[in-house]
């Protein structure tokens, strides 16, 4: 637009669309279009998830498109406040965000091969961690906010009634054992995805 | 799909055999109690947030304290408000006045809840919301609360951020407490203080989460409307508006007027934190549409003159031959309204409409304007005010990355039937 009237006319122009348009108020009642509370899946759609939504529903992000400058940027802020995620993941977060809620650029069809290349999960008790958010706090093999599965699997080596110790402290939360930071409970998993979590967490030594 | 057990023939739910017997056998004890199986196939439902802490107000109870012309624009954190049509009121009632959290809403007690006052002070001092009513002076304002991002799904593009509506993220209620000043004045500010920095006692999901927390200039908070507040429209503060005690900053983006404050600190500067250094922030200069926020920026402050058409609704159908009621609100932080005037061509013309008293020093004007239509047909009403240091409405606000401090010129349209 700016091209074909110049700068000056070009934001007169959109001036003028928006004062008569929508963007100043709507003449006729807008139909409310509901947004998604779930992301589109495709590559790191559930780590995405997994990382947003415990501080925030996913329709903060369905109902929004940006620039990719604008999700970079959107990211620190949200790093800053207190969103909990490794050094690496941060790249991938970013990279589904400006895929797939780009303001400038249509998102790959649901069937792409990039969407369906993801969707096996590789175990699936990783995955129950992955969507009860465990990973968002411990990684196996370093401390996040929590302490490594693998560092927890070394503490309990031994013990016999580890499995039902730790799946206690899952279900319970606590704080003490490994700092004062401490882990929420997570009353509403079933009992037995608990052990499962448990007894795999115990082999990670 | 949630509660399927198997489903062999959906490859993205998909359990190898060998995975499947493994955790049965690792649930054996479960089992044998009567328990249920593992649940292996919920894994493939989406992500889950972890479970709220104790002491959160559940949304459902929250919205029972509002209209129905509240409307929820996210359920976490909680986000709703009422458009223009339905904030005619000169003081919002309690149960229109909109809903911004940060985090959960957390529930405190009078008795208990301590507001601590620190930092550069001669004495610092630990107070409960009881002691607050005890050793000050109770006073009232009616006053502007409004989110940095109120409107901003009128920008185009539409930023990052709560989808308040175009005039969704205001209201005016009446409030009651203490003039924060007295209470700084109590615990003696140091001559070096130059800023004051407030902290709300509300929490997220994780304990790493940190606190909302934002300050103001000294100057502002020393101004007689500033205040510590325990009541709205004549009750008490609901849970929801930071009950039982949150600062308000009139006038300034809502985020200034934090909510369950637990921390009054004095200190030389600005806050440093999330809330000062990435959020509630805007360019110094405009920027395209779709840029990061420049390194620059500068924190959020007072909000820039705006006004509101809250008569008629949008639609709403008039008779020929009777006058059109034109009625609205205009506010400005930091000066006073000088004049409102109405459009009905689209702009080509402005009328000068009727100025109402202003209820106190940051309460929205009202002004209204009675309107004879010469033919029936479709009608649109603009509305746009100037303040008293000469500065208008513009058509449409420069958009920013945030998209904070929309106050482009308001216009409804209603019918008018032969």
């Amino acid at each position: 637009m700016s091209l074909r009237f110049g700068f000056a006319a070009g934001a007169l122009i959109i001036g003028l669309l928006a004062a008569g348009g929508a963007v100043i108020a709507p003449l006729s009642a807008q139909e409310q279009v509901e947004p998604s509370k779930t992301l589109m899946p495709g590559k790191d759609s559930d780590l995405t998830t997994a990382r947003c939504i415990i501080c925030h529903d996913a329709t903060h992000i369905t109902r929004t498109k940006l620039s990719r400058a604008e999700w970079e940027d959107n990211i620190k802020v949200m790093i800053a406040r207190g969103m909990p995620i490794a050094p690496n993941e941060i790249p991938l977060v970013v990279e589904y965000l400006a895929t797939y809620y780009n303001r400038d650029v249509a998102p790959p069809p649901a069937d792409a091969p990039a969407a369906v290349a993801t969707a096996p999960a590789a175990d699936p008790v990783q995955k129950l961690l992955t969507v009860n958010a465990c990973t968002a706090c411990h990684a196996v093999d370093k401390k996040l906010i929590g302490p490594g599965f693998r560092e927890i699997a070394q503490r309990y080596r031994g013990d016999s009634g580890a499995a039902g110790k730790l799946a206690r402290k899952i279900r319970e939360g606590g704080s003490g054992a490994w700092g004062p930071t401490p882990m929420p409970p997570h009353q509403h998993l079933g009992e037995a995805d608990v052990r499962a979590m448990a007894d795999w967490v115990l082999q990670q030594n | 799909m949630s509660h399927k057990m198997i489903e062999p023939s959906d490859s993205r739910s998909r359990v190898s055999r060998r995975d499947f017997m493994a955790k049965v056998a690792g649930a054996g004890a479960i089992m044998a109690t009567g328990a249920s199986v593992p649940n292996l196939v919920l894994a493939q439902d989406a992500p889950k947030p972890p479970a709220d802490p104790a002491g959160v107000v559940p949304n459902a109870s929250v919205m029972t304290g509002k209209d129905a012309a509240i409307k929820i624009h996210s359920d976490r954190p909680l986000t709703a408000s009422a458009t223009a049509e339905y904030l005619s009121d000169d003081i919002t009632p309690t149960n229109r006045v909109f809903i911004r959290n940060n985090l959960f809403t957390p529930k405190f007690e009078e008795a208990t809840h301590v507001v601590e006052i620190k930092g550069l002070v001669d004495k610092p001092l630990k107070l409960t919301v009881t002691d607050l009513k005890r050793m000050f002076s109770g006073t009232s304002t009616v006053a502007m609360i409004e989110c940095a991002g109120a409107g901003r799904t009128a920008f185009n593009p539409m930023p990052r951020g709560t989808p308040w509506p175009p005039t969704g993220g205001m209201s005016c209620p009446k409030w009651h407490g203490v003039r924060l000043a007295d209470v700084l004045k109590a615990a003696g500010v140091k001559s070096v203080a130059a800023h004051v920095g407030f902290a709300g006692a509300d929490f997220g999901a994780l304990s790493t989460i940190p606190k909302v927390a934002r300050s103001v200039p000294l100057s502002k908070a020393m101004e007689e409307h500033s205040m510590v507040v325990f009541g709205m429209n004549d009750g008490p503060l609901p849970d929801i508006h930071g009950g039982p005690v949150r600062i308000l900053i009139p006038g300034w983006a809502g985020s200034a007027s934090v909510k369950w404050v637990a921390a009054i600190d004095l200190l030389d500067a600005p806050l440093k934190g999330p809330y000062m250094d990435s959020s509630y922030r805007v360019p110094r200069h405009p920027v395209a549409p779709g840029s990061a926020m420049p390194a620059d920026a500068v924190s959020a402050e007072g909000w820039p003159i705006k006004s509101i058409i809250t008569n008629p609704a949008p639609n709403e159908k008039f008779k020929l031959g009777k006058p059109v009621l034109i009625a609205g609100h205009a506010w400005v932080a930091e000066a006073g309204i000088a004049r409102v005037e109405v459009s009905f061509d689209e702009g080509r013309s402005w009328q000068s409409a009727q100025l109402n008293a202003q209820a106190a020093k940051y309460a929205w004007q009202t002004f209204s304007y009675a309107w004879n239509p010469r033919s029936p047909g479709f009608a649109t009403v603009l509305a746009r005010a100037t303040d008293s240091n000469g500065n208008t409405q513009p058509i449409v606000t420069p958009w920013n990355p945030l998209g904070y401090y929309w106050n482009g010129i308001h216009r409804v349209g209603f019918m008018v039937e032969a």
